[in-house]
């Protein structure tokens, strides 16, 4: 059973080989994509099953004790996450034919695809700091890869900006673990854990620990550090976009979660009350990115940053309830920021524009796709009984109980204004008279809208049915808040 | 109950389906029978033994979250007009709506909304509550929008959602606190510990964020403004929603915790104060108006201030009064706004200027509007419903105590106000019945000649009408059945009160012969007064200010926006590194970081200073390289000087690996930067390069503080002992770093190796695409 | 010698990010090397330097230098080594198609 736990990382770097193999039958690669991440999913899928109801597994890589080896931690965040991460993959699989060119599908893009599932997870469920900078570069280098993909003049232009940003917080990674490694000498984070609690993080640890939730935050697009995100995941191919959109930034928050509720939890009065400040700050230039733009793709893309915020938010706040709040909501947001790319994609190929301005009447022809848009658009704004909700309610009763009254304030209001942006596109570009020049590939958008739809419906289930999802998030966060479990896992004393 | 509740919801999926025979049968009628059901299964909760019930299904426990239904005599008063009207507005729009028009759309939403509206009135969960009442936002946004492909309509709609949106934000925060508060999510559980929450440090947020949720969907002023453009929708919408219901649901929750908030200074001001504004403002702007729709909705927001004051005192009086008004309001409007749109729908036209002279042609809705209008303007007739409560109401505005300077002020106001915005609303009633249905009449001025319209049509407006004379002959009635337990419900006792149409020569009384002398007289001197009508508001409107706010959040977004995205890498950089520079370090000192006391180093020979002064120098050096080709040598040394230093730092096989990988880099420059141009003189303004200088330097200082103290801070063992104890024992082998690399931490490898191979996929799709290109 | 080791890969993360904040290609990318040079050594001075003998199992040598540090910088270099390489190519693409090698003219606001 225990070395099941590696094979979330393992597989799709082996599809990636494979499928870079296939690329010359390009009808062979498309069916063994989806045949393997339908099969990925499932297996994930009882994986998760079985750690919810039995706990953490955790691999030692090679069968090495931690902390020397590399442990693979599968505890229910990062298995619920790997999760996550394979159904908004395998939508994007079924989505990807419809909306690339032949060409884009050769040039490997399933086997970046799978390469970068591949350093999601591994993100994810790494329990090593040294190895997460290695997982980093793999998701990283797959993104690299898609984005260039297609070979446009703006795309090549925002693709090298963001591959210098990148690498710079990639190289201040290397510098924190050096940092780290000199205070402790370990790299494993339980071990780290147990060592930082025994100096009680004085010292310089505070500031260290300081840099690497810099790096963290400028893949997660805190402010003031999000500069490169709009721009760089607007240009490339919707497909590519909703991957970035529901899984890089979720990377960088998952390890802000994972090393502010593991680690660096003895000065919370300085660095959480930091990071709600930052919230505060993403949350509102956030929205206003949204609202300053017409065209419906950047609308979209902005508003991964708010979100941001509000996963932020959770962790400054530092409580148990609002935790579990953060984990919520990013749950929540991948599944819908996935979608709302998935929709928006449809949508620019419907209306053959993506200026809304030049946009009207799209919901008369196509119906199916405005009202999914509609109530994603809802789901995003924290409408009950939806997804947003759930994780929303927990934050702010978090925030209220903390007398964080500005913060919930703020973050009221940017729901608001959420909701304004993403309406607009509803108002204006699917309400209106019939515009001219609609697209009438009324097969192929539907296609298009299909894995929208199914996200959807997910994101639906986890608001209605919270029931049957919120005790494990609450679990989760306990565990998260009460760190010993993590910790014991790993090091098995 | 809970049925009855979904009922509407669950049809509203099935009717999409239904409208495919909406050419054979009107869809309205297939689906009829629902809310007319429910309306009976309410019904017969109804008489003088009333009990409250209560009925509760879990949803989410683990949040405390449930679908839980408290019917009392309030939420039984709501949930009667809720499924009453929604079933004679079904009946309605039968003849309203053509079966051209997407009826399946129409009904879908307007079943949603009574789910959900019944659900706001009927659920003792708040978080169930909240979550029906942003659904009667949405639905009310939809139902503005149906006709979409109107400009104004698309402007309506928006605006209504974000204004009543807002509203259910800050009411949502205003519900975790009172849950914070008190520990339950239960209506009920929150009323029976209403002294902890008026003593609660949080009161007067919670008292702001229920204030603002009732008040912008109530559309007290200042928000009021998105009711009159909600007036776009379909006027069995307005009918319904904007003017019987929803609109009432601020009242409501006003009314629902009540007995919570009666009686608090603070409460009472707020209510009565923005009420009375609301009542004065709104009938004097409904004046104003020339479209029939917009004086009926500039009434229903007078209206609705007179209810909001009511319930801001809080007497017995008040709240009895508030509650029945709530009745009797719904049935005079509700059947003027039906006769609104049967003009409008007989003669093409709700442009009160050109109408005129109608009762010749409609005679029968000309007479049901008499009594409509009359009720509403409360003119003293024993079978007016209007009038008991408006007299209610000055009885109730007289009666107000309070301490402290500003409430006693307050109170000498109030009947001033009362008396102000009822003669304004006794002019405009007049206004609307005898400008439309009397006088000279302009038919040829009309899109169509104006005839009676179908018989039934004018049943839904009929039956309401009837309701304004039933209750208003026999009060006494309803009161038993009806009204006494709903006033008990808002009152939280007993709160019995007789209904008497004469109650002697009491203030209240000649307070209503004054606004019917004062009324009649202005009503018949309108033309003097009318200029100004010009004059007030002016640039006042509200309107201005939300536009406005509108149109700012687009163009000062854009503004700020752009003035940090200007997409230039260079500027991106000096913001992230600023920030990361002044953060750090502000913790660096805050935490005590910085840890000069040396720890044990090793020692410094000659070659190892030589090989750093030469990385120093090429490093430096190439800031100022002009040359291609010399900054790719350049940089050279530095990577053939770090080789070196690994070998005098006993690295053997990092010094191998670097001397390769350098190789190839230099190499793979020297290729690449063959095809770019030349290295150009930096011509930057002085200031971007004093700049750079400083941020890159205090990055770098950054960098050697902490790391320096990172140094002097070691305070463990490394695992290392772990490795140089079982290379050769469990790994196998001689080189601790190769057996590092593929053995304990082979995974870092493999993945080393993945980094490798996505970069060998990405260069050949970026090169080869490129060919396939050229080659089309 | 650790200090001064410390300087130094400070001066190499300052005049790499001074590069860095240039308009031209070439000198960004010099400064991603000098970069990540900078972050490599500082892996290398962190962790002590010599102490002990090299990491190779010798007889009666008691004493070596932390090998981890050495495995970790390996890695380090391979994958720096990968992205740089992808790095050049994707400035020379960049520099073809948009007829410039200067990033402040490569602003732009259009994403065709």
């Amino acid at each position: 059973m225990i070395n099941l736990i590696f094979l979330p990382i393992v597989l799709p770097l082996l599809a990636s080989v494979i499928a870079a193999l296939l690329t010359k039958k390009i009808k062979i690669t498309r069916l063994f994509s989806q045949i393997t991440s339908v099969v990925f999913l499932i297996f994930v899928g009882g994986l998760a099953f079985y750690i919810f109801q039995n706990g953490s597994i955790v691999g030692q890589a090679g069968g090495w004790a931690a902390p020397y080896g590399i442990s693979i931690v599968g505890d229910p965040l990062a298995i619920l996450l790997v999760l996550t991460t394979n159904i908004i993959g395998t939508a994007a699989i079924f989505y990807a034919p419809r909306i690339l060119e032949e060409k884009q599908e050769r040039f490997y893009f399933y086997a970046l695809y799978f390469l970068l599932i591949a350093g999601v997870s591994g993100a994810f469920m790494t329990g090593d700091l040294f190895n997460l900078f290695v997982f980093f570069e793999v998701l990283l280098m797959a993104s690299y890869g898609l984005i260039v993909l297609g070979n446009g003049k703006a795309q090549l232009r925002e693709s090298f900006k963001y591959v210098l940003f990148n690498l710079f917080s990639s190289m201040l990674f290397i510098v924190s673990v050096a940092y780290i490694y000199a205070i402790t000498g370990t790299v494993n984070l339980a071990h780290l854990a147990e060592r930082v609690e025994t100096v009680e993080q004085q010292g310089v640890l505070t500031a260290v620990g300081m840099i690497l939730f810099f790096v963290f935050a400028v893949k997660a697009a805190v402010f003031p550090l999000y500069y490169w995100l709009p721009n760089s995941y607007v240009v490339p191919n919707p497909v590519v976009s909703a991957l970035f959109g529901a899984l890089l930034t979720k990377v960088g928050i998952y390890s802000i979660i994972r090393v502010y509720t593991l680690i660096f939890v003895h000065e919370t009065a300085i660095t959480h009350s930091i990071f709600i400040w930052l919230a505060m700050f993403t949350m509102i230039f956030g929205v206003i990115g949204a609202l300053s733009t017409h065209n419906v793709k950047l609308i979209v893309t902005y508003n991964i940053i708010p979100a941001v915020g509000f996963m932020l938010m959770g962790i400054g706040l530092y409580t148990p309830e609002a935790i579990a709040g953060s984990v919520y909501y990013l749950m929540h947001d991948m599944v819908i920021k996935g979608a709302l790319f998935f929709l928006i994609g449809a949508l620019v190929i419907a209306a053959g524009t993506k200026d809304l301005r030049q946009m009207s009447g799209v919901i008369q022809k196509y119906p199916l796709l405005g009202w999914v848009f509609f109530i994603a658009s809802l789901i995003l704004a924290g409408v009950p009984p939806f997804s947003g909700f759930i994780g929303k309610i927990l934050l702010l009763e978090g925030g209220l109980r903390q007398e964080e009254f500005l913060l919930v304030i703020v973050a009221l209001l940017s729901s608001l204004l959420i909701l304004l942006s993403m309406m607009r596109i509803f108002v204006y570009g699917f309400w209106g008279e019939l515009m001219d020049g609609l697209s009438n590939e009324r097969k192929r958008i539907r296609q298009l809208t299909i894995p929208g739809v199914v996200l959807v419906g997910l994101a639906i289930f986890l608001g209605i049915g919270a029931e049957f999802v919120y005790p494990q998030i609450e679990s989760i966060s306990n565990m998260l808040y009460e760190r010993t479990d993590y910790i014991s896992s790993v090091l098995k004393e | 109950m809970i049925f009855a509740i979904f009922a509407p919801l669950l049809l509203a999926f099935i009717i999409p389906l239904l409208s495919k025979w909406k050419h054979k049968v009107h869809t309205g009628w297939l689906i009829l029978p629902i809310p007319f059901a429910v309306f009976l299964y309410f019904l017969q909760y109804v008489g003088a033994d009333f009990q409250p019930q209560m009925v509760s299904v879990d949803w989410i426990p683990s949040l405390d979250i449930a679908l839980s239904f408290h019917l009392d005599g309030l939420s039984l008063l709501f949930a009667l007009l809720i499924s009453g009207i929604g079933t004679l507005v079904v009946l309605y729009s039968i003849y309203y709506l053509d079966h051209k028009e997407q009826l399946g759309h129409f009904y879908t939403y307007l079943y949603i909304f009574m789910t959900a509206m019944l659900g706001v009135v009927l659920s003792d969960n708040v978080f169930g509550l909240y979550a029906f009442w942003e659904f009667t936002s949405i639905s009310s946004f939809l139902l503005i929008g149906y006709w979409h492909h109107r400009e104004r309509s698309r402007y309506g709609a928006l605006k209504s959602m974000l204004i009543t949106v807002f509203g259910g934000f800050s009411l949502l925060a205003g519900i975790i606190l009172l849950s914070i508060v008190t520990g339950t999510t239960s209506i009920q559980g929150m009323v029976e510990q209403s002294d902890v929450i008026v003593n609660s440090e949080y009161f007067p947020f919670i008292l702001i964020f229920l204030l603002l949720g009732a008040f912008t969907k109530s559309a007290q002023f200042p928000f009021h403004i998105w009711l009159p453009d909600a007036m776009e929708a379909p006027t069995p919408v307005s009918a319904y929603l904007h003017s019987a219901t929803m609109v009432k649901a601020g009242i409501y929750l006003m009314a629902r915790f009540s007995p919570i908030l009666a009686g608090e200074p603070y409460v009472f001001i707020a209510l009565s104060l923005f009420g009375l504004v609301t009542l004065t403002w709104g009938s004097y702007m409904a004046v104003r108006q020339t479209d029939l729709k917009g004086i009926l909705a500039y009434s229903t927001i007078s209206q609705l201030g007179m209810i909001m004051a009511m319930l801001g005192f809080g007497t017995k009086v008040g709240l009895f009064a508030a509650v029945f008004h709530i009745l009797n309001h719904a049935t005079f409007k509700g059947s003027l706004f039906m006769i609104a749109g049967i003009v409008d729908h007989e003669t093409g036209s709700r442009d009160i200027r050109k109408l005129g002279g109608l009762f010749t042609f409609m005679p029968i809705s000309a007479t049901l509007a008499i009594f409509g209008t009359f009720s509403m303007a409360g003119v003293p007739l024993p079978f007016l419903n209007g009038f008991y409560s408006k007299e209610m109401f000055f009885q109730a505005s007289l009666d107000n105590t309070a301490s402290g300077a500003f409430a006693e002020t307050l109170v000498t106001i109030i009947p001033v106000l009362a008396v102000v915005g009822s003669i304004f609303t006794f002019i405009y009633s007049m206004y609307l019945f005898f400008n439309t249905f009397t006088g000279k009449s302009q038919v040829e001025e009309l899109p169509k000649h104006p005839h009676e319209a179908p018989k039934m049509m004018l049943v839904p407006p009929f039956i309401l009408v009837l309701g304004v004379l039933i209750i208003g002959l026999f009060p006494t009635i309803f009161n038993e059945s009806l009204i006494t337990h709903a006033a008990d419900a808002v009152y939280g006792g007993e709160a019995n009160k007789e209904i008497y149409f004469w109650h002697g020569l009491i203030p209240a009384f000649y307070m209503s012969i004054a606004v019917v002398v004062i009324g009649a007289i202005m009503y018949l001197t309108k033309s003097k007064w009318s200029r100004i009508y010009q004059v007030l508001p002016g640039r006042l409107s509200m309107n201005r200010v939300y536009d406005w706010m509108v149109e700012k959040s687009e163009t000062a977004s854009q503004r700020i926006t752009n003035t940090y995205m200007t997409g230039s890498l260079r500027q991106y950089m000096v913001l992230l590194l600023t920030a990361i520079t002044v953060i750090v370090a502000g913790v660096l000192v805050k935490t005590n970081g910085i840890n000069f006391d040396m720890a044990e180093t090793a020692s410094i020979t000659t070659t190892e200073v030589i090989v750093t002064l030469l990385i120093a120098v090429a490093a430096i050096a190439t800031i100022f390289a002009r040359n291609r080709i010399a900054i790719i040598l350049i940089v050279g040394v530095v990577g053939y000087g770090l080789a070196i230093l690994f070998v005098l730092y006993r690295a053997p096989d990092l010094a191998l690996t670097q001397l390769i990988v350098e190789t190839v880099t230099v190499t793979l420059f020297m290729l690449c930067f063959y095809h770019l141009p030349n290295l150009k003189k930096d011509t930057s303004s002085w200031f971007t390069k004093s700049t750079n200088v400083i941020i890159s330097v205090a990055f770098g200082l950054l960098m050697m503080v902490v790391g320096i103290s990172a140094y002097n801070s070691r305070s463990f063992d490394t695992i290392a002992q772990y490795f140089i104890d079982n290379t050769y024992k469990l790994g196998g082998g001689d080189n601790m770093v190769n057996v590092i690399l593929v053995d304990f931490r082979g995974i870092d490898t493999l993945f080393e190796v993945a980094v490798l191979f996505g970069a060998a996929l990405a260069i050949i799709g970026m090169i080869k695409l490129r060919r396939n290109k050229g080659a089309n | 010698m650790e200090i001064i080791l410390t300087v130094l890969a400070s001066i190499l993360f300052s005049t790499g990010i001074y590069n860095l904040l240039q308009k031209q290609l070439l000198r960004i990318i010099v400064g991603t090397v000098l970069i990540s040079h900078g972050a490599h050594l500082f892996l290398l001075t962190m962790s002590q330097v010599k102490r002990g003998a090299p990491p190779l199992l010798v007889d009666d040598v008691s004493s070596y230098t932390d090998p981890l540090p050495q495995a970790l910088i390996l890695t380090a270099i391979v994958i720096s080594f990968g992205v740089t390489s992808f790095l050049l190519v994707l400035a020379y693409r960049t520099y073809t198609l948009n007829k410039t090698d200067n990033m402040e003219e490569m602003r732009g606001s259009d994403y065709d």
